[in-house]
C-alpha cells in the first residue's frame, strides 16, 4: 500500500448559477479516518459524489496514488455507505455481495472462498441466504461494506451512516470503519454529528462556500472549536440580529403537554405564545423532524395538543406543512399559479358546482406571487422553470394560502440562495409578527441565528430548556451553547436510560 | 453561493407569454388534427366516391363507445392510476339490462339505471381495494376484468340476448322497446344516431369535470404528485375512488347505449375495447404517470382510431392492417411526443 493515497486539487463544479465547489484542494491518506464537516450547501454532498463517480468535476485534479485517476471509470475503488443501504432487497444476502461481479460464465453464480471470508469477518454469514429486504438496516449497511470489501474497493465513503441506527448499533459500525482503516483503505466519514466527528475521525476537514476552510486535529479537534468552524464568517452572509420579538399576546398559540410518539420522542411539553418563530435544532434520528410532522398530524401520537385553543381534529386546521423537499411539496406538472392555490376550495376557489372561479384563481395567484417575492415572469408558466429558491417561496405560499395559525416547515432555506433565504426568513418574521407561530426543523445553527426567536435541541427524542436567540449578538457563542446542550443531552442518555432511539 | 435571480429585478407577472403549457397542448392537438385530416385527405384521393357524409356519420357513431369509455379512463390516468376492467364492465352494462329487462322482466326505465348502478359499485370495488388496501390499481382492475366477465357469464348463462326476439315464452312490451331503441334511434337527412349526441353531451359534462371545476383542478394535482396532496390533506382517497366510479359508470353507460344501437348483448362484447381506449387517450396526451391528460385529445384520439378502422375497412386490404395502424398509431403518438419535448428543453436549456 502506497501512502500516497487521493489528492484533490482546486476542484471545482457548478450547478446552472451555483457553484457547490470553488477549488477545494484535500488529501485523503490511507490508514486514517477523515471527517468532513460543513453547513448544509457547503459542498459537501457535491464532495460525496465526485468520489464516487455520480457526478465531474467541472476542473481541478484528482489523483490517487500519484496518477491521475476518475472516480467515473473506477466505480469499484470507491464505496458508499448512505443511511439508506443502495442494495438489492429482493436478493440474498450472499447474492448482494457477489452482484456485479458474477463473471462471463453461463452458469449461475456461487459465492467464493474469498467471499465467503469476508462474510464471515463483517458477521454476516449466518444471514447468507436471508432476502435483504428481511434483515435489520444495520445488517443491510453491514452487507454494504462487505460488498465493497469482497470487490476490494481502496476507499470508504460513510455519508451519514449512522442516522438511523440505534447506539450499539452505530457503535458497532464504528468498528468497522477503524478496521478498514486499520487495513490501510481510505475512509471519509461525513456526518452532522460533531460528537461522533470527534471520536472517531484523527482530522476533520470543515468545508464551507466549497472550500476546505479548515482543518482541525488532535488538540484543537473538540465539539465546540468545530461548532465554531461552522459558522464562522457565516456573520458575512448574515442579514444582521434583529431586536427581540416580543409575544403579541400572552395566551399560548400551541400548546403540547405530554406529546409522546411510539418510538421518534417522549413526554414533550412545549407553549409557544403568537409572534415567536422557534426552531428545533436536531441531526437525522434526533427525533425533531418527526416531532414537528406530528405537529401537522402526520405522525400518531398521544398526550395533548391544542393550536389556539382547539385540539383533535379540529386543531389541524389552523397548522400547515412544508414537506422537506420540494419533490413533496410541488407539483410539476402545474403552473406557478396553481402550485400556490392547489390547497384552496370552495368558497376561496370554487364557487357553485365546484366551477372553478379563474379570474379569481388568476388575482389570487398575482397576488401571493408580488406578496411572497416569487421571481416569475407569469403566474402560468411551469414552477419548474423557476430556481429553487423561489421555487421554495411557492412551496411556503401554498401553505400560508389556507391561512393557518402555525406554519410548520423543515429546513426551510436548504438549497436556497442567499437572498431568496433572505426574503424566506422575512417572509416567516411578517407571518408570526401577524400573531401566528412559526416551528421549524434546523440543523443549521445560522438558519436558528438569523430566523428564530427560541430554539430547543432534540436529542434522543427529548427537548432541551429554550434558549433565547436574541440574547446571542454574535453566532459563535450560540453554536458552542448549542453543541454543549446536545452533548450534555447525549451523555445524560447514556448515562440515564436505556437507549430508546432506533427501528 | 450566488445565483443568477439575485439579480434579477422582481419582474412583475403578467399573462403575456401564457402558458407553456397551453402550448403544449396546442401544439399536440394540431398535430392529432393534422393526422385526422391526412387520413381524411388520404381516403379521399384513393376512394373519392366513398368519401362522404354518410362515411362521416358512421365514423362518428363508431367512435362514440370508445370515447365514452376514453372519458372515465382520462379521469383515471389523470389522477395517477389505471383501469383495465371498463371493456368488461361494458359488457356487464349491457348484459345485466338484457337480463334484468328481458329475463326478469323488470321495466326498462327500472333496469337501466340499475344497469348504471352496477358500474358505479364496480367502480367503488376498483377505488376502495386501490386507496384502502393499497393494492396497485393495475392489478384489482386486471381481477375485477375477470370477476365482471365471469359475471356477465354467470347471469346469462352464456347465451345472446335481443329484445326484439325475446327467447320463447318471454315477452317486451313494445312501448318499453321504443323508448330502449329510441336511445339511439337515428334522425337527419344523412342519419346520424343519437348515440352520437350523448357521447358529445358526455365529453361536454366530463370535459367541464375535468378542467373547469375544483374536482378536476384536485385531480390533476392528486395524479401530479399524489405524496404532496396527501401532505397538503387534499381529499387523495375519495377523489380517486370517484374516478374509478365515473369510469364505471360511463363504461356501462357505453354498453347499454351500444346494446341499444346494436340489440344484441353477448357475454364477451366490450372486452376487445380495452386496448383501443387505451390507445384513444394515450393518443390524446394523456400521460400514465399521472397528472396530464385532456378530454379533446382523448376524443381526438378517438377520432382518429374510428377513421383509420373506418377508412381502413372501406379500403378492404385485410384486418391485420387495421391492427397494424393502431399500433402504428399509438407508439407513433407517444414517440414524437417525447421528441418535440426534447428539443423544447434542449431550446430552453
Amino acid at each position: 500500500m502506497n501512502s500516497a493515497g487521493i489528492r484533490l486539487r482546486s476542484l471545482t463544479k457548478r450547478y446552472g448559477a451555483t457553484i457547490a465547489l470553488a477549488g477545494l484542494d484535500l488529501d485523503l491518506r490511507p490508514g486514517e479516518v477523515l471527517g468532513i464537516a460543513g453547513p448544509n450547501g457547503a459542498g459537501k454532498s457535491t464532495l460525496v459524489r465526485i468520489l464516487a463517480g455520480e457526478e465531474r468535476n467541472d476542473s481541478g485534479e484528482l489523483t490517487f496514488e500519484d496518477r491521475p485517476w476518475s472516480p467515473v471509470g473506477d466505480w469499484r475503488a470507491v464505496a458508499v455507505v448512505h443511511q439508506e443501504p443502495q442494495l438489492f432487497p429482493n436478493l440474498t444476502v450472499a447474492e448482494n455481495v457477489l452482484v456485479g461481479r458474477e463473471g462471463v460464465r453461463a452458469r449461475r453464480p456461487r459465492l467464493g472462498e474469498a467471499d465467503a471470508r469476508v462474510m464471515q469477518a463483517f458477521g454476516i454469514d449466518k444471514f447468507a441466504d436471508r432476502l435483504l429486504a428481511d434483515c435489520t438496516l444495520a445488517t443491510q449497511q453491514r452487507t454494504e461494506i462487505a460488498r465493497a470489501v469482497a470487490r476490494d474497493a481502496q476507499v470508504f465513503l460513510f455519508d451519514e451512516p449512522n442516522s438511523a441506527l440505534t447506539d450499539e448499533e452505530s457503535d458497532e459500525l464504528f468498528r468497522e470503519m477503524h478496521k478498514l482503516a486499520a487495513d490501510g483503505r481510505i475512509v471519509l466519514l461525513v456526518t452532522h454529528r460533531l460528537g461522533d466527528l470527534c471520536e472517531h475521525a484523527a482530522r476533520v476537514a470543515v468545508i464551507r462556500d466549497g472550500r476546505v476552510r479548515a482543518i482541525l486535529e488532535g488538540g484543537s479537534l473538540s465539539e465546540d472549536g468545530l461548532a465554531l468552524q461552522l459558522v464562522v464568517d457565516s456573520s458575512a452572509h448574515s442579514i444582521g440580529k434583529r431586536e427581540a420579538t416580543q409575544p403579541t399576546t400572552k395566551d399560548a398559540l400551541l400548546i403540547l403537554e405530554g406529546w409522546s410518539h411510539g418510538e421518534a420522542f417522549e413526554d414533550v411539553d412545549l407553549s409557544v405564545a403568537p409572534g415567536q418563530i422557534v426552531a428545533l435544532v436536531g441531526v437525522e434520528g434526533s427525533g425533531a423532524r418527526e416531532l414537528l410532522r406530528s405537529l401537522a398530524g402526520l405522525e400518531t401520537c398521544s398526550g395533548r395538543l391544542e393550536i389556539a385553543g382547539r385540539s383533535g381534529a379540529q386543531a389541524r386546521r389552523f397548522s400547515a406543512y412544508v414537506p422537506a423537499t420540494r419533490q413533496f411539496s410541488l407539483y410539476s406538472n402545474f403552473s406557478v399559479g396553481e402550485n400556490i392555490l392547489v390547497r384552496l376550495g370552495r368558497p376561496e376557489i370554487a364557487g357553485f358546482g365546484m366551477a372553478l372561479k379563474r379570474r379569481r384563481m388568476h388575482r389570487l395567484a398575482a397576488e401571493a406571487v408580488q406578496r411572497f417575492f416569487i421571481k416569475t415572469a407569469t403566474t402560468t408558466q411551469g414552477v419548474r422553470s423557476l430556481s429553487g429558491g423561489n421555487q421554495q417561496k411557492v412551496a411556503i405560499a401554498q401553505a400560508l394560502s389556507c391561512k393557518p395559525r402555525l406554519l410548520l416547515l423543515e429546513e426551510p432555506t436548504r438549497g436556497v440562495d442567499i437572498q431568496s433565504k433572505q426574503e424566506i426568513y422575512r417572509l416567516l418574521r411578517d407571518f408570526a409578527s401577524a400573531g401566528n407561530v412559526v416551528i421549524m426543523f434546523a440543523t443549521e445553527v445560522l438558519e436558528v441565528y438569523e430566523a428564530a426567536d427560541r430554539a430547543h435541541v432534540v436529542s434522543d427524542g427529548r427537548l432541551s430548556a429554550p434558549i433565547m436567540v436574541h440574547g446571542y449578538s454574535q453566532i459563535e457563542s450560540l453554536a458552542t451553547d448549542i453543541a454543549s446542550l446536545e452533548r450534555h443531552a447525549r451523555e445524560n442518555a447514556e448515562s440515564g436510560y436505556a437507549t430508546r432511539r432506533g427501528h | 453561493m450566488t445565483s443568477a435571480d439575485s439579480r434579477e429585478a422582481a419582474a412583475s407577472p403578467s399573462v403575456s407569454n401564457a402558458g407553456q403549457a397551453t402550448f403544449d397542448l396546442g401544439l399536440r392537438m394540431g398535430g392529432l388534427v393534422l393526422a385526422i385530416l391526412v387520413v381524411a385527405l388520404f381516403m379521399f384521393i384513393v376512394k373519392p366516391k366513398s368519401f362522404n357524409l354518410d362515411v362521416g356519420v358512421s365514423v362518428l357513431r363508431a367512435m362514440s363507445s370508445v370515447a365514452i369509455m376514453s372519458l372515465g379512463l382520462t379521469l383515471v390516468i389523470v389522477v395517477g392510476e389505471i383501469d383495465l376492467s371498463f371493456g368488461a364492465m361494458y359488457g356487464l352494462g349491457a348484459n345485466s339490462l338484457a337480463v334484468m329487462w328481458i329475463v326478469y322482466g323488470i321495466p326498462v326505465y327500472a333496469a337501466l339505471p340499475l344497469a348504471i348502478a352496477a358500474g358505479a359499485l364496480v367502480g367503488l370495488f376498483n377505488g376502495v381495494l386501490v386507496t384502502g388496501l393499497r393494492i396497485p390499481s393495475f392489478i384489482v382492475t386486471l381481477g375485477s376484468y375477470n370477476l365482471i366477465y365471469g359475471v356477465s357469464l354467470w347471469i346469462t348463462k352464456t347465451s345472446t340476448f335481443n329484445p326484439v326476439y325475446p327467447p320463447p315464452g318471454l315477452e317486451i312490451p313494445s312501448e318499453q322497446l321504443d323508448f330502449f331503441t329510441n336511445l339511439t334511434a337515428s334522425f337527419g337527412t344523412h342519419p346520424i344516431s343519437l348515440e352520437v349526441v350523448w357521447m358529445i353531451g358526455l365529453a361536454l359534462v366530463v370535459g367541464y369535470l375535468l378542467h373547469r371545476t375544483l374536482f378536476g383542478f384536485r385531480l390533476m394535482a392528486i395524479g401530479g404528485n399524489p405524496v404532496a396532496a396527501q401532505l397538503a390533506r387534499l381529499p387523495v382517497t375519495r377523489y380517486k375512488i370517484l374516478a374509478f366510479v365515473i369510469s364505471g359508470v360511463l363504461a356501462a353507460v357505453a354498453g347499454i347505449l351500444d346494446f341499444s344501437f346494436i340489440q344484441t348483448a353477448q357475454p364477451n362484447i366490450g372486452l376487445s375495447f380495452t386496448f383501443p381506449v387505451f390507445a384513444a387517450v394515450i393518443i390524446g396526451g394523456a400521460s400514465l404517470s399521472g397528472g396530464k391528460g385532456t378530454i379533446v385529445g382523448a376524443m381526438s384520439g378517438a377520432l382518429l382510431l374510428a377513421e383509420l378502422q373506418q377508412g381502413l375497412a372501406l379500403l378492404t386490404p385485410g384486418p391485420h392492417v387495421q391492427q397494424l395502424f393502431l399500433g402504428f398509431v399509438t407508439i407513433g403518438a407517444v414517440a414524437l411526443d417525447l421528441v418535440l419535448t426534447n428539443i423544447r428543453k434542449r431550446r430552453s436549456a
